[in-house]
Formats: structure tokens, C-alpha cells, sequence
């Protein structure tokens, strides 16, 4: 396999193979599954807590994952080289997420409405040694309106750009930035309120 | 009342993630591409088998229209001149196939005859 020059060797003195030559492996049909290989190496552990932080429990972040990796093969040929590959695998992760979301909302409900099932399924999954105000603060995003919850995870936990969370969510920068200070608040108000 | 400073917040999450759980996903992940890649060859040989049944089927019947090209439509029927011709109507009966026997007959019954 030829590797570009930014494909570098990190810290941990593993071989960082470099966005650009993952997505022309995945253009090929025969280099598909090394690429596949390399975006669980580099993406595997970011995607899942993505998806781990909107569905909060590990069985359905397990299925998500698996569920965005067999889309990420199998709709290989709609990647296009204007994005980054990491916003159209963040992309795909979020709508598998809201995928399962919208299944377990069923049809009476909104996906909007679990926030009190999420906000349950916090404790429940939290490990022993769980902090009690990191707790409250997955409390208070279970709790979120879906956008809200995107945008903020997004940019809280990721560190992703307007930009690039535009790309993932779709929505302009104003209406992103509008989200992510509703979110703050509100998070705000709850572990403020909540706090021992 | 003091607002909460999310910012000095450790970005940790209150979960864990399972040992190997990576591990385990990539190779179930990549068994699942490869019988998704099965399934696309095989789907791939059934369309082409499907394609090779149906030009099969056309050229054939092309050929058919070909080589036969008049002979086309169900049994004959005597005509007048033909009756006509017969001594009696029983020679006509004798000088009439099965397949126009029964086909007389049934427009015997159509007709009330």
C-alpha cells in the first residue's frame, strides 16, 4: 500500500495513516477492507463515545457502531473528497444513532420525549467510580433536545469547529452556535440545581 | 446561587468501555463485510445468469418467427368451398381432425345447434 508523507509514526509509535490516503483506499475496491481496518484504528474509539453520549447505553452504542462501519462500506462510493473523512463518519454515526433513537421513540413519540428514558440510563450504565457531577452533566444532556445535544457534544466533548459540526449536522453555523448556548444554559441550570 | 463552571469540567465520561471491545468490533465488522461481499457476487453471478436466460429466450423466439413465420394461430377450419366440395356430411366429418372436431363442437354448444 502506498502511504502519503503525512502518514506519520504518533507517540505511541503506531503508524497515523493520514485521512486523505484512508479515503483512496476506500475508493478501491481491493485496498476497501484495509481501509475499513484503518478507520476502526483511528476512529473506532471516537465514533463509539460519540455515539455512546447520544444513545448512552453500550449495547445499542455496540449495535450503532457496527451499523455505521457496514454503511461506511457499503455507501463508499457517496464519499466525496470536499469533506473531511471524519465529518462524514461522524455523519453517518449521528443518523445511525437517531436511527435507533427514532425506532425506540416509536411512532407516538418524538425522539425528543426519551430524554427522561436516557436520563435514566445514566446511572444505570455509569461505572461504580463514577464521578457525581460528571453524572449530573449526562443527566443534563440526556435531557436535551436532540440539536442541542448534537451540537454540544459535538463541540464540548470533540472540539469540532462550527464548520465542521455544519457538515455533520447540517444546520447553519448561526442556528449551531444559537443550539450550543441554549444547551450550556440549560446544562447549567441543571447541575447548579442538582448539586449537592 | 453560583453558576456552575463547565469549562474547568474534566471532559472523562462516567462509563466504561469494555476490554477488547474494539478488538472484537473491527473483526465482526469485517466478517460482516465479507458476507456482504458475498452477497454482492452472488446477487452480481444471478443477474448475469438472469440476463443470459432472457437474451436466450429473445433469440429464440426471434428465430421461431424466422423460420416459421405464417404458421402462427390455432387449428384450421374447412372452408365453405371445401364442405362444399364433399360428397355428404359425414365426409366432411371423416375428412375433419380431432382438434376441428372439438372445435366444432364447442361451437355447436356456443350456438344451440
Amino acid at each position: 500500500m502506498k502511504r502519503d508523507r503525512s502518514d506519520s509514526m504518533n507517540s505511541q509509535g503506531s503508524l497515523s495513516v493520514s485521512d486523505e490516503s484512508i479515503a483512496r483506499l476506500l475508493c478501491d475496491d481491493n485496498h476497501v477492507e484495509e481501509a475499513v481496518r484503518l478507520i476502526m484504528k483511528k476512529y473506532g474509539e471516537p465514533l463509539y463515545w460519540h455515539i455512546r453520549r447520544m444513545v448512552v447505553a453500550h449495547d445499542d452504542a455496540e449495535d450503532v457502531l457496527q451499523e455505521t462501519m457496514i454503511n461506511v462500506y457499503k455507501y463508499r462510493s457517496t464519499y466525496s473528497n470536499e469533506f473531511p473523512l471524519s465529518s462524514w463518519l461522524y455523519k453517518i454515526a449521528t443518523n445511525e444513532s437517531l436511527k435507533l433513537l427514532k425506532n425506540r421513540a416509536g411512532y407516538s413519540m418524538s425522539v425528543d420525549d426519551l430524554g427522561d428514558s436516557l436520563k435514566d440510563s445514566v446511572r444505570a450504565e455509569a461505572s461504580p467510580d463514577a464521578d457525581e457531577t460528571l453524572l449530573l452533566l449526562q443527566e443534563a444532556i440526556a435531557l436535551l433536545p436532540t440539536k442541542q445535544k448534537m451540537v454540544f457534544n459535538l463541540r464540548y466533548y470533540e472540539d469540532k469547529s462550527y464548520e465542521e459540526i455544519h457538515q455533520i449536522v447540517g444546520d447553519s453555523v448561526n442556528t449551531l452556535k444559537t443550539n450550543y448556548h441554549y444547551a450550556v444554559q440549560k446544562i447549567k441550570d441543571y447541575i447548579t440545581e442538582h448539586e449537592l | 446561587m453560583k453558576e456552575f463552571d463547565l469549562e474547568g469540567l474534566s471532559r472523562e465520561m462516567p462509563y466504561r468501555m469494555p476490554e477488547h471491545f474494539l478488538d472484537d468490533m473491527t473483526e465482526r465488522v469485517m466478517s460482516k463485510i465479507s458476507q456482504e461481499q458475498q452477497e454482492q457476487r452472488r446477487r452480481h453471478k444471478e443477474r448475469r445468469i438472469y440476463v443470459l436466460f432472457a437474451s436466450a429466450a429473445s433469440a429464440a423466439a426471434v428465430a421461431l418467427l424466422l423460420i416459421h413465420p405464417f404458421k402462427i394461430g390455432g387449428p384450421t377450419i374447412p372452408d365453405y368451398e371445401s364442405i362444399s366440395q364433399c360428397a355428404s356430411i359425414d365426409e366432411v366429418f371423416q375428412s375433419m381432425s380431432t382438434d376441428e372436431l372439438g372445435v366444432y363442437s364447442m361451437m355447436s354448444n356456443y350456438y344451440g345447434n
